[in-house]
């Protein structure tokens, strides 16, 4: 049967944390990512903000990067001359947006055991951030799913396809799962459960907010992150506003510079740039430069 | 082993093709390698064989006696010891010309299989007779083996006791089952279902008229078509407990069956949700879908990811319906076409994947625009597209709800619709439930 690959929803962070690959037998076969929670990835549907794109080939024959942020990690994209739709609509995008892509699964490797995946983009639309938000619901149900079964199925004597199943996962998961108990020596369940809670919270506004929230794990977090530093951090982003004249983003020299003669030390700007980085309300476009999101 | 002894005729058999141009020793050593060492079955080892030495391997006369359990899909050379189940005559059509050919059922005691005779000559056999077959051929359909007589094959009428009698299925207890875990192919089924619609239809099987009463029954998992061969006074409503039915794969969807020998009974009707809760449609991950093999009536929700070519503004012929192709019907060339819209989509749920075919009025809908005014916007972009175009934009990666009836294939599963809607979830909700079932 020549059945669709279907379109993963799965975060960044888990793809990345790829390191087995399933490579198809004979003409035509299809090839796998598979991912430590059991994921058989071939093609994938994800929604994130684009931060940046660049044109890495030649402008007779461009070849398109472009990096797509969700709540855990950055995803990576290219698109060449085989891709013509795809490749046309990143050559005009303007970052950051939100952008919806569905494609194939790639991967590279520069030497034996490392491997790097990225994605090659079939289909690129602009969206907005409720779909965002539906994917990143979508991906956290995917994902919790997999978590469920995964930790069960670690804990069987004999795993199997046949007793995945009988968890309730269907066949080309269960297969998945399989893959991955094999392949992986260790599946950081712990890991990959934080990373649920930060999708969860990523759609919640009471854990969003910058200056913490009300629930007790935010005033542990907020008592860690002394008064200080959401100050500067606050200015920093003042700062990068002000710099930030010509859309390419704010020099980090005089970022550097006009902080300083704000107060803040060599130290306290790196960690500040370091926090503000993570929280994903600036980036890097390239080196060397910063912009607000 | 028991293949020593069983080998020397297959040895012969290769000699007398190959006309005694390699030595019997050599082909028995070679034969030998071949099963032992390289573990291929018999018959493709006699094919290699004869083909390694320039004979031709349909001139092989002596096929591989099996029973009907060990028969495989594409077998080239098989014999069999088997019972005739049924037997029918119908007419094919072949390169234009009519040909009679025989279908039917066979078995033997360990499983039963469905036949062909391609060569009918003086076909002299019926129902019940025993008959050895020599040199039938298997080919492949739906995963399952199917029995071919060709040129080469040689039937004889064989004593009715050379045979064991034997049940056309193995007795054991039934198995229960819910609605949504019927696959096509299963046998001897427990079912508890809720009759939702039933009518008596008139059929004709193998030159007889005969009463079917088919209709819709389901339990809290889901629907299911059903056809009962025998009258047990079914209506609407009704409670049925059904002890050794079976599954069977109609026009690519599982349907329930059962006849006069299974143990059937009519349940208290409280021993089941109400009428109008079960004629609710069941909401179906899409692999679930393909892992069963389709399903009436059912709720999909996922994302478009693609829409294929053939959507949009479409125009028809006027005699057979059929899409013209710039302006040409396949059947009856150039004609004046008319007008419609249509929407083929594959629909992702992250399960995985199917193509849904929504018609004129639920594309209209989505669209908000009615054939009229998507012909007038067409004709002044003086391109066809600009609609397919619109619908992209529209439609890919846009949450969605479909229903329908989801049929399987070789190419998947399709699903015609019967009402499509964009979704909005309440993410920040559904978000909250799972964050506070992860912190408990």
């Amino acid at each position: 049967m020549i059945a669709r690959e279907v379109a993963w929803r799965i975060f960044a962070g888990e793809y990345n944390s790829s390191i087995h690959v399933e490579s198809g037998v004979g003409e035509r076969a299809p090839s796998y990512v598979v991912t430590p929670l059991g994921a058989k990835v071939n093609r994938l549907f994800v929604v994130g903000v684009v931060t940046d794109v660049e044109n890495i080939g030649t402008d007779t024959e461009p070849m398109w990067r472009a990096r797509l942020a969700d709540p855990t990690g950055v995803f990576f994209l290219s698109a060449g001359q085989y891709q013509p739709e795809a490749a046309q609509i990143l050559s005009k995008l303007k970052p950051p947006k939100f952008v919806a892509v569905i494609g194939k699964s790639r991967t590279y490797s520069p030497e034996e055991g490392v491997i790097y995946v990225s994605i090659r983009p079939e289909t690129i639309k602009e969206v907005n951030s409720e779909l965002r938000d539906f994917w990143v619901l979508n991906s956290c149900r995917s994902l919790k799913k997999r978590l469920e079964i995964v930790s069960e199925a670690m804990k069987m004597e004999k795993p199997s396809i046949e007793n995945i199943i009988s968890l309730g996962a269907d066949r080309n998961l269960a297969e998945g799962i399989m893959s991955a108990i094999e392949h992986y020596d260790y599946i950081d369940i712990a890991r990959f459960s934080s990373m649920l809670q930060d999708g969860l919270k990523h759609l919640l506004p009471e854990h969003q907010e910058i200056d913490g929230g009300e629930g007790v794990e935010a005033e542990e977090r907020q008592n860690k992150e002394s008064e200080d530093n959401i100050e500067n951090e606050e200015k920093f982003l003042e700062i990068i506003e002000e710099l930030d004249k010509d859309v390419k983003g704010a020099a980090w020299e005089e970022i550097m510079e006009m902080a300083q003669k704000k107060g803040l030390s060599r130290i306290q700007i790196e960690e500040t740039t370091n926090s503000l980085l993570d929280k994903g309300l600036i980036y890097e476009p390239v080196l060397g430069r910063i912009k607000k999101i | 082993m028991k293949e020593n002894e069983d080998i020397a005729p297959h040895v012969e058999d290769i000699a007398r093709v190959l006309g005694d141009k390699v030595d019997k020793e050599e082909i028995d050593r070679e034969l030998k390698q071949y099963l032992k060492e390289y573990r291929i079955p018999l018959s493709t080892a006699k094919q290699m064989l004869v083909k390694k030495y320039g004979g031709a391997p349909s001139n092989l006369g002596l096929g591989v006696f099996k029973t009907v359990e060990q028969l495989t899909p594409n077998e080239p050379s098989v014999d069999l010891l088997c019972r005739l189940i049924s037997v029918n005559h119908k007419d094919v059509e072949v390169g234009g010309e009519k040909k009679p050919i025989v279908y039917g059922i066979l078995g033997d005691q360990t499983a039963s299989v469905p036949f062909t005779a391609w060569e009918v000559g003086d076909w002299q056999f019926q129902k019940g007779d025993v008959v050895r077959v020599r040199n039938a051929y298997t080919k492949e359909w739906k995963g399952q083996p199917q029995l071919n007589f060709g040129e080469r094959t040689n039937i004889e009428r064989e004593s009715k006791d050379a045979l064991p009698n034997f049940a056309p299925t193995p007795i054991s207890d039934p198995k229960k089952y819910e609605v949504k875990d019927l696959k096509g192919g299963m046998s001897n089924i427990s079912l508890v279902a809720r009759v939702l619609f039933v009518e008596k239809r008139n059929v004709n099987v193998g030159g007889e008229e005969k009463a079917v009463f088919s209709g819709i029954m389901a339990d809290k998992s889901g629907k299911v078509q059903f056809s009962a061969w025998h009258d047990f006074g079914l209506s609407e409503g009704d409670v049925i407990k059904v002890e050794g039915g079976y599954v069977k794969n109609w026009r690519g969807i599982p349907q329930f069956g059962f006849d006069e020998r299974v143990k059937f009974e009519v349940l208290d009707t409280d021993k089941m949700p109400p009428l109008d809760e079960l004629a609710e449609r069941h909401v179906y991950q899409i692999g679930e879908l393909i892992d069963r093999g389709g399903a009436i009536d059912v709720v999909v929700e996922g994302v478009i990811i693609d829409i294929k070519s053939g959507s949009g503004l479409i125009f028809r012929c006027p005699e057979c319906k059929r899409v013209l192709q710039k302006g040409v019907c396949r059947i009856h060339g150039e004609v004046e076409g008319k007008a419609d819209l249509r929407i083929k989509a594959v629909l992702d749920d992250g399960t995985g994947a199917l193509t849904a075919v929504l018609g004129r009025d639920i594309t209209e809908k989505l669209i908000g625009k009615d054939v009229k005014e998507c012909r007038e916007i067409a004709k002044k972009a003086m391109d066809q597209s600009v609609i397919a175009d619109d619908l992209k934009d529209l439609l890919i990666a846009t949450p969605i709800r479909i229903s329908g009836d989801a049929s399987f294939d070789d190419f998947g599963i399709m699903l015609i619709a019967k009402d499509a809607q964009m979704m909005s979830i309440d993410v920040q909700k559904e978000a909250k439930t799972m964050l506070d079932e992860l912190e408990v």
